[in-house]
């Protein structure tokens, strides 16, 4: 038992002093200098600054220090001060790990919903993160801060995808009518409601539960009383190539009969009844051309609220 | 000194450069820093310029593939106006890009305006022009384009407070000719399919809010959805034909997202609904002549409605047990719901003829499970693998009965599953060089259709060097897949190779390439009906194949050089070329079912456009620009009997202005 109060703030004072030591200690090797500090050094990142979306945490005054300006990404600036620069000295970007770029990144941009997947992304696998995309000091774009436009960004990985979207027929993405992002999550999506689900591809999906075609394309979103089942249960790359193709309408075939036959063959144990996709009738005499461009009659081929067929 | 200097400043903006003729990107005009005024500061450019086009062959197939055409256009502008402390009056940042105002087919406006703390609004605006060609009807047998038009609005409240309240709307029409439904016929019974304008139009309204609290992050969203379709037909040429056939939808929506993250896991769980309803009624008559002359008409009404929910649930639990290892596990479920039915009636000649209703169910529960290990043993290197495992249940209902008699219905259920194993490696076994390998297996034990998944594998594989002004990669890619049952065989074959390579030769010059191949062979059992003449009537066809052969070379070559810091060039080629399998003519065969299928397993094409553009700087704020692109589109044989091809020179003439 402590004798009384004085003592006892004289026993609590003792024991607490060498860890106010040691607190003293690494604040004083290193410590937040703020970024006026860091201007001085380096005025070729100062100077744009401003358009910096992270300039809001210096406008804002109301941030922690480490949430703040140049050392909310590169850490206490006080030993780089001190040794005079470096990158040893400081939290250099150019030197982290994959992981530790993400973990430097997510500490504040984790809360929007678009990144939930990051942590099973594609990219993540791939060592593909944050700095590999957006560049925070030399942006080509203002918004998203992206180091390139975003379809040369992405081609720079994807050069197959760059030449599907050269193909004549495709969607205008190098004409800038469509971006990327439109239709895939760069960040990792959620497990999509169609196909069987296991797909990965970063596909974003259309009205939080929908295929990304829908989006643009509403009228084949439905309802109809008269669905095409592999609309919804495979997805629309059952008949078409999403980024770009030889073939009109994005086919996977030149011609159309081809691309419905391959499924309506009348074979057992597929199909919504699992018995077979019906084949076509026996009235279509294929040798016609007519009835070689089943899209001429079954007009509704996505769905129809009127015909069984999609005749009308 | 200065000199370089520029050029450093410009090179990487200007090898930006899209692969199309305009707007001029890249190249910007006035102060690289811009200008003060007040208390913000303004960066501009505003490109205005006259396009030209001049197209030879196959208009339709041009106007499908390209479709730019002349006139005068505000092809580019970018606007950013910053507060210089962040501390401006109504906003502190507004930044504003456009494309193709004017009558370009390809326009866009995208804008930010924000207040610090405050507000954030963003807009995205797009209009496309594209033209269907009708290969399937006529080779194209109308003129006018048709207007997809997109736009979003999304103002987010206190953008940087611990609750966020988000609001927003979209909406998207198509204006024009479209395939309809209707067809007339000629004296051979030949059918010909009419296009009319359609009309349709989507709103969507958002309303959601974000929030934290122990750590936690939450999101909720309430959307409403609207669309509706009134396009209506009418024709008086060979027959006279009405359809009205409007159609209302509506989407309410809801969103809920709980995310958390600690320093040994993180967990995300969301929850989503959209109970999309429709109601349509359809209506035609039509009046006209039968083969023998006596007047004919007959009137369809159809009603009814449809409703499909969709309820989606996910789970993500990442686990970060030692600083080299994570481990994530989702688990999903998605819920689809169709039901739909409809009454059909038919007046022939003002006589009740058909009557009947019709109900249709098709639902879809889907659970994925899906589990991600990676383990990193160095800076260099690390290893990953996962496996994935889906269970989807099919439920079909197809029921038809003629109006007062009872139902009897078909109804079916199937299960799938899909089991896949995932493994790969990250490596870097030298400074500047990146491997990335990765293999996929997996197994679908009841494939919805003849074409879907079933015992496949993928290769993924890429390599990389990069240097300061350097980069070389390379890359390879195979997805194989064996649907063959008992009577039908299906197999599919994709394999692309790509290189690329990037090069800084000196700070006034860059070299970009990268060359393609894309090789898709896929074989199809198919069975169809066909009358010939050693047939008497239509014969089932059965023993054939769909084959399909794609060999597609891909080439994209990029040079630019500055002269100076005056003038900027840019030269540019590219070119796919699609060899088929080798075949050089269609050969005939013996049979015309041979044939038939014969002529449609491969389409050799080549479609190669190379391009220049040259930016010359007059003063500091106005540069003159102009560029030129040729486009050339050949078959090697025409499928459909004609051949499209066409060639055409295209171009603009601009100036780019900072005032």
């Amino acid at each position: 038992m402590l004798p009384g109060p004085s003592m006892r703030f004289i026993a609590i004072s003792l024991f607490a002093l060498p860890f106010g030591l040691m607190g003293q200690s690494a604040s004083q090797t290193n410590h937040y200098v703020g970024s006026d500090v860091c201007k001085r050094c380096h005025p070729d990142v100062w100077l744009n600054f401003n358009k910096n979306p992270h300039y809001k945490s210096i406008a804002s005054g109301k941030e922690p220090a480490e949430k703040t300006g140049c050392e909310g990404c590169h850490g206490p600036g006080g030993n780089h001060v001190a040794a005079g620069g470096g990158k040893a000295t400081i939290r250099a970007v150019s030197l982290m790990s994959p992981d530790q770029v993400l973990d430097t990144c997510l500490a504040c941009h984790s809360k929007d919903l678009s990144r939930a997947n990051i942590h099973r992304s594609q990219h993540t696998e791939a060592n593909v993160v944050c700095s590999n995309c957006h560049s925070i000091h030399k942006a080509a774009t203002p918004k998203f801060l992206l180091a390139k436009t975003q379809a040369e960004l992405c081609y720079t990985c994807h050069a197959t995808v760059r030449a599907q979207f050269n193909m004549p027929e495709r969607h205008r993405v190098n004409e800038g009518a469509m971006q990327c992002t439109d239709c895939h999550n760069p960040h990792g999506s959620f497990a999509p409601s169609w196909r069987t689900g296991t797909d990965k591809g970063m596909v974003t999906q259309a009205f939080d539960n929908e295929q990304p075609c829908l989006k643009c394309h509403v009228d084949k979103r439905g309802p109809f009383v008269f669905e095409h089942g592999s609309v919804r249960v495979e997805g629309c790359d059952a008949c078409h190539v999403p980024h770009g193709s030889t073939n009109a309408k994005l086919l996977r075939r030149p011609v159309v009969f081809t691309v419905c036959l391959e499924c309506h063959n009348g074979e057992g144990t597929f199909g919504r009844e699992n018995l077979g996709v019906f084949a076509m009738s026996s009235s279509h005499n294929m040798l016609d051309p007519k009835y070689q461009k089943c899209t001429l009659c079954h007009v509704r081929i996505h769905g129809s609220n009127a015909d069984p067929t999609f005749l009308r | 000194m200065k000199l370089r200097f520029a050029f450093f400043l410009v090179l990487p903006a200007a090898l930006l450069a899209q692969d199309i003729v305009a707007p001029t990107t890249g190249v910007k005009v006035g102060p690289q820093h811009g200008e003060n005024a007040g208390d913000y500061n303004i960066v501009q450019s505003w490109e205005f310029g006259y396009r030209f086009a001049s197209v030879s062959g196959n208009q339709d197939e041009y106007r499908s593939d390209v479709n730019y055409t002349n006139g005068v256009r505000l092809l580019s502008s970018y606007l950013t106006v910053n507060s210089k402390d962040g501390h401006g009056g109504w906003f502190d940042e507004i930044v504003l890009t456009t494309q193709g105002l004017g009558n370009d087919p390809y326009e866009s406006v995208v804008a930010r305006v924000q207040k610090n703390r405050l507000y954030r609004y963003d807009m995205t605006w797009r209009q496309n022009d594209y033209f269907n060609p009708g290969l399937t009807v006529a080779n194209g047998d109308h003129v006018q384009n048709t207007t997809y038009r997109w736009q979003d609005h999304e103002l987010t409240l206190f953008p940087q407070s611990s609750i966020r309240v988000r609001a927003g709307y979209g909406r998207v029409t198509q204006d024009g000719p479209a395939l309809t439904t209707q067809q007339e016929f000629d004296n051979q019974s030949a059918v010909y399919p009419i296009f009319r304008n359609v009309r349709q139009e989507f709103n969507e309204y958002r309303l959601g809010a974000d929030g934290q609290a122990k750590g936690f992050r939450f999101t909720v969203q309430r959307r409403w959805e609207y669309f509706k379709e009134d396009s209506a037909d009418s024709t008086a040429s060979a027959l006279t034909f009405n359809r009205s056939a409007p159609y209302r939808g509506n989407t309410p929506g809801w969103l809920g997202n709980l995310y958390g993250e600690r320093r040994w896991f993180a967990l995300n769980a969301r929850f989503t609904y959209a109970g999309t309803k429709g109601d349509f009624v359809q209506n035609e008559t039509a009046m006209g002549l039968d083969r023998f002359g006596t007047t004919q008409n007959r009137q369809v009404i159809v009603t009814g409605n449809g409703n499909r929910p969709v309820t989606t649930g996910d789970f993500n639990f990442t686990l970060f047990p030692a600083g080299r290892l994570s481990i994530v596990n989702n688990t999903s479920v998605a819920n689809t719901r169709m039901v739909g039915n409809n009454e059909f009636e038919q007046f022939d000649n003002a006589t009740f003829t058909v009557s009947n209703i019709n109900f249709q169910m098709l639902s879809v529960r889907l659970v994925t499970n899906s589990t991600d290990i990676r383990y990193r043993f160095s800076r260099k290197l690390d290893l990953f693998g996962g496996f994935q495992y889906a269970d989807r249940l099919i439920r079909s209902t197809e029921d038809f009965a003629v109006t007062g008699a009872p139902l009897a219905g078909l109804t079916a259920q199937q299960s799938n599953h899909t089991n896949a194993g995932i493994a790969g490696v990250n490596w870097l076994p030298l400074k500047n060089l990146r491997l990335h390998l990765e293999g996929e297996v997996g197994r679908n034990d009841n494939p919805f259709a003849p074409i879907s998944l079933r015992n496949y594998h993928a290769i993924r594989s890429k390599i990389q060097y990069r240097t300061r002004n350097l980069t070389l990669s390379g890359g390879y890619r195979q997805n194989y897949n064996n649907n063959s049952i008992q009577i039908t065989a299906y197999s599919s074959r994709s394999r692309t190779y790509n290189a690329e390579a990037s090069w800084n030769v000196r700070p006034w010059a860059s070299l970009d390439g990268s060359y393609s191949k894309l090789h898709l062979d896929t074989i199809g059992g198919i069975v169809f009906f066909a009358g010939l003449p050693e047939f008497a009537s239509n014969q089932e066809i059965t023993g054939n194949q769909s084959i399909y052969v794609s060999n597609i070379h891909s080439v994209n070559l990029g040079f630019r050089f500055a002269l100076s810091k005056r003038a900027d060039l840019y030269v540019g080629y590219n070119l796919t070329k699609d060899t088929g399998d080798g075949r050089s003519s269609l050969a005939p065969q013996p049979t015309a079912v041979g044939q038939l299928l014969y002529d449609v397993q491969t389409f050799p094409l080549t479609y190669h456009s190379p391009l220049a553009r040259v930016s010359i700087r007059i003063t500091e704020k106005l540069r003159y620009n102009l560029g030129y692109q040729y486009y050339g589109y050949n078959e090697q044989f025409g499928l459909f009997s004609t051949y499209q091809n066409f060639h055409a020179n295209t171009g603009y003439t601009s100036l780019m202005w900072s005032f």
